[in-house]
C-alpha cells in the first residue's frame, strides 16, 4: 500500500468514526446517567407504564392499519405500470418530508369537530381530538410512508417471471402472490412494518398537537422534562431508548442480503 | 396441438407480427431467430403472459385466445429457470400439482416419477440455491411436466448449461418426449439443435416468421438469403442473374449469375438482383482440370482447413471467400493444405438462388 493510498484510508476512516461517535456518545450518555434502581423506580409509577402500554396499543394498531392499506399499494407500485403512478409514490412520500407539528395541524383541521370528515366521524361515535384514535391517526400519517416504501422494495426484489412460472403451474393471480411473491417479500414487508412501528413509537410532533391526553410515552417524557425536570425525564427516556434499540436488533436480524 | 393465427403482440416498440404456424399433436416444433427476433415474446403470447393485438391461439382445437395462463394447461420451461427460491426441489416440483379428491395419484408418486426418470432423486430435500446449471435445468423441466401438460413451451433451455451436459439433456429431452407424448415448442437461437430434436421448424426474424418448415427443407432450400446465412446453408453470394437462353416458355431457364468477380452456369427462374446460396456439401475440389459433369469450374485457392471430426471445412479463396465441405479422409488424400491451387467445381443445378 503506497502512503497516500494509506493516509486516504485513515482520513475516510476518521471522519466517519467522528459521525459515529456523535451519534453513540449521547446515547450512550443517556444509558449510563441513570442508576438501574432509578429505571426500576420508574417502571413503578403507573402513569409511565399506562403510557408506554398506550404507545405499544396505538402504534401496532397504526402499523396493522398502514399494512392492510399500503401492501397492496406497496405490490401496485412495485408491479404495475399504471398512469399517476409517479404521482401516487410522490404524494405517499409526502408525510416524511413534512415537518411533524405541521402534519399535526392539517390532521387537527381535518379531523377536528368543525371540519365535515371530523363532525360525521364523530357523529359515528369516533373522536379524534385528544382522543386515542388521534394518536393513532397521527402514527399512521407519519409511518405509513416508511411502511409502504419497505414492502415496495421487497416486493421489488422478487423476480417477477416467478409468478409467471406460478400461473403456468395453475395458479390464479392470487394464488401465485400468495404462494410465490408474498413468502419471498414477507421478511422485506416485516421489515418495513417494523420500521414503520418503531417511527410510530417514536412520534411527537403530532401527536402533541392532536392528542396531549392520554399521554403516549414521548409525550409522557416532554411532560417530565417540563414539568419535573431533566432528571424527571431520564428513566423514562432510558426504557424508550431500550425499546428502539431492541426493535433495530430485530430488522437487522430481519434483513437478509447485506450479511456476508 | 398448438395453432396460431395471424398473432400480433406489441411489447414496448417491438412488434410480432402474422405469426401463422401449426404444431400437430405430439410433435415437436422449434422456433429458431437470433437475439431480438421476438423468439421469447412469441411464447409468453402462446402462454397467455402477453396481450394479444389481433390473432388466435388454439390448442388441440379449443381456442385459448382469452383464458388466463393458468387454464391453458400448459407447462414452461424458462432459459433462466426461475426456480422458486424460497421451496425445496422436492416442493418446487410439486408445486403445480394439487391434492387429489378421492383416489386420484397422489402428487408424491408424481413428484418420485419424474425424479427418477429425470435423475435426481438426490436432490429431493435440497434447497435450489447452489444447484447446478444442469441439476436446475432438470428440475425446472420436472416442475413444468409434473402437472401432466399437453403442451411443453420451452425458453432456450440448453443456453445456461455447459455443452457436455446440453448433448445429455437433449437426448433426454427428446426421450421424454417421445414418452409423454406432448407437444412441444421449443425456442432456440441454435440451428443445430433444430436438426437434432424438431420435426418442424421456423426461422423468426424480426418478429416475423421468415420460413417455416421441416429442418432438412429449411436447411435445403432457404427462402432467403437471412434465413440461408442464419440456418448456416452455407455460401450466400449477392448478385445478377441474366438470361443467357432464349426460351420463351414458363419455368426454369438457363442463365448467368454474376456476383463481384464470380460469374457462374445457374438455373434460374427470374432474372434481376438474387442471392445465391451453395451449400458447401456440394462443392468438388479437385487440383487437375478434368471433364465432370459439373457446368461451372473455377480456379481458387486453399485459405486454411477446419478440421471438424471425419468432415473438415475447407476454406476457398476464389476472388471471394467459399467454404466446402469434403471428408477428412479425401482431404487428406488430395494432400490439401493452405496455399494449394485447387479447381472447385459443382453443377448448376447446386446453386439455389433466393
Amino acid at each position: 500500500m503506497t502512503v497516500r493510498s494509506l493516509v486516504y484510508r485513515v482520513a475516510l476512516a476518521a471522519l466517519g468514526a467522528l459521525l459515529v461517535l456523535f451519534i453513540v456518545g449521547p446515547l450512550l450518555r443517556l444509558l449510563f446517567f441513570g442508576s438501574p434502581e432509578s429505571l426500576v423506580e420508574a417502571l413503578r409509577d403507573p402513569e409511565l407504564r399506562d403510557s408506554i402500554a398506550l404507545t405499544v396499543f396505538t402504534a401496532s394498531t397504526a402499523t396493522l392499519i398502514a399494512a392492510l392499506l399500503g401492501v397492496p399499494l406497496a405490490y401496485l407500485l412495485a408491479r404495475r405500470n399504471f398512469p399517476g403512478r409517479r404521482l401516487v409514490q410522490g404524494l405517499i412520500e409526502l408525510p416524511v418530508v413534512i415537518p411533524h407539528p405541521v402534519a399535526g395541524i392539517a390532521l387537527l383541521l381535518f379531523l377536528g369537530r368543525r371540519s365535515e370528515v371530523g363532525g360525521a366521524l364523530g357523529q359515528l361515535g369516533l373522536e379524534f381530538v385528544s382522543h386515542v384514535p388521534g394518536i393513532i391517526a397521527a402514527m399512521l400519517f407519519v409511518s405509513a410512508p416508511i411502511l409502504v416504501s419497505g414492502a415496495r422494495e421487497a416486493f421489488r426484489s422478487v423476480d417477477p417471471q416467478l409468478e409467471r412460472v406460478a400461473r403456468t403451474l395453475g395458479d390464479s393471480a392470487w394464488d401465485a402472490f400468495r404462494r410465490v411473491t408474498l413468502p419471498l417479500a414477507g421478511r422485506g414487508v416485516l421489515a418495513g412494518s417494523i420500521l414503520a412501528w418503531s417511527r410510530s413509537v417514536s412520534e411527537f410532533g403530532s401527536i402533541v398537537i392532536l392528542t396531549y391526553n392520554p399521554k403516549v410515552a414521548s409525550i409522557y417524557i416532554f411532560d417530565r422534562f417540563t414539568t419535573f425536570g431533566l432528571e424527571a425525564a431520564v428513566p423514562a427516556a432510558v426504557i424508550l431508548l431500550l425499546v428502539a434499540l431492541t426493535v433495530l436488533v430485530v430488522i437487522r436480524v430481519l434483513q437478509p442480503g447485506e450479511r456476508q | 396441438m398448438i395453432r396460431l393465427e395471424n398473432l400480433h403482440v406489441r411489447v414496448g416498440n417491438f412488434d410480432l407480427r402474422d405469426i401463422t404456424l401449426e404444431v400437430p399433436k405430439g410433435g415437436y416444433a422449434l422456433i429458431i431467430g437470433p437475439t431480438g427476433s421476438g423468439k421469447t415474446t412469441l411464447l409468453e403470447a402462446i402462454a397467455g403472459h402477453a396481450q394479444l393485438r389481433a390473432g388466435r391461439v388454439f390448442m388441440h382445437d379449443d381456442e385459448v385466445t382469452h383464458l388466463p395462463p393458468e387454464q391453458r394447461g400448459l407447462g414452461f420451461v424458462y432459459q433462466q429457470y426461475h426456480l422458486f427460491p424460497h421451496l425445496s426441489v422436492r416442493e418446487n416440483i410439486g408445486y403445480g400439482l394439487r391434492q387429489p379428491r378421492g383416489n386420484g395419484p397422489r402428487p408424491a408418486d408424481r413428484v418420485a416419477e419424474l425424479a427418477g426418470m429425470l435423475a435426481i432423486e438426490p436432490l429431493l430435500e435440497r434447497r435450489v440455491r447452489g444447484l447446478s446449471g444442469g441439476e436446475q435445468q432438470r428440475v425446472a423441466l420436472a416442475r413444468a411436466l409434473a402437472p401432466k401438460p399437453s403442451i411443453l413451451l420451452l425458453d432456450e433451455p440448453f443456453a445456461a448449461v455447459d455443452p457436455a451436459t446440453r448433448q445429455v439433456l437433449r437426448r433426454e429431452l427428446r426421450e421424454l418426449h417421445e414418452r409423454e407424448g406432448i407437444t412441444t415448442l421449443q425456442v432456440t437461437h441454435d440451428f443445430d439443435e433444430a436438426l437434432r430434436l424438431g420435426d418442424l421448424v421456423a426461422v423468426l426474424a424480426e418478429g416475423r416468421i421468415a420460413q417455416s418448415g421441416t429442418p432438412e427443407q429449411v436447411f435445403r432450400y432457404p427462402n432467403s438469403a437471412f434465413v440461408a446465412r442464419f440456418v448456416g446453408t452455407g455460401n450466400v453470394i449477392a448478385g445478377t442473374v441474366e438470361r443467357i437462353e432464349t426460351g420463351d416458355g414458363p419455368g426454369p431457364f438457363r442463365a448467368r449469375f454474376t456476383g463481384g468477380s464470380l460469374v457462374l452456369d445457374v438455373v434460374a427462374e427470374r432474372e434481376g438482383a438474387i442471392h445465391a446460396v451453395l451449400r458447401p456439401e456440394d462443392i468438388v475440389l479437385s487440383l487437375t482440370h478434368h471433364s465432370g459433369s459439373a457446368r461451372n469450374h473455377i480456379e481458387g485457392r486453399v485459405v486454411r482447413l477446419e478440421r471438424l471430426g471425419p468432415v473438415t471445412l475447407v476454406h476457398l479463396d476464389v476472388g471471394r471467400p467459399l467454404i466446402a465441405s469434403l471428408t477428412t479422409q479425401s482431404v487428406e488424400e488430395m494432400g490439401l493444405k493452405s496455399g494449394i491451387a485447387v479447381i472447385v467445381a459443382f453443377k448448376a443445378t447446386a446453386i439455389l438462388l433466393v
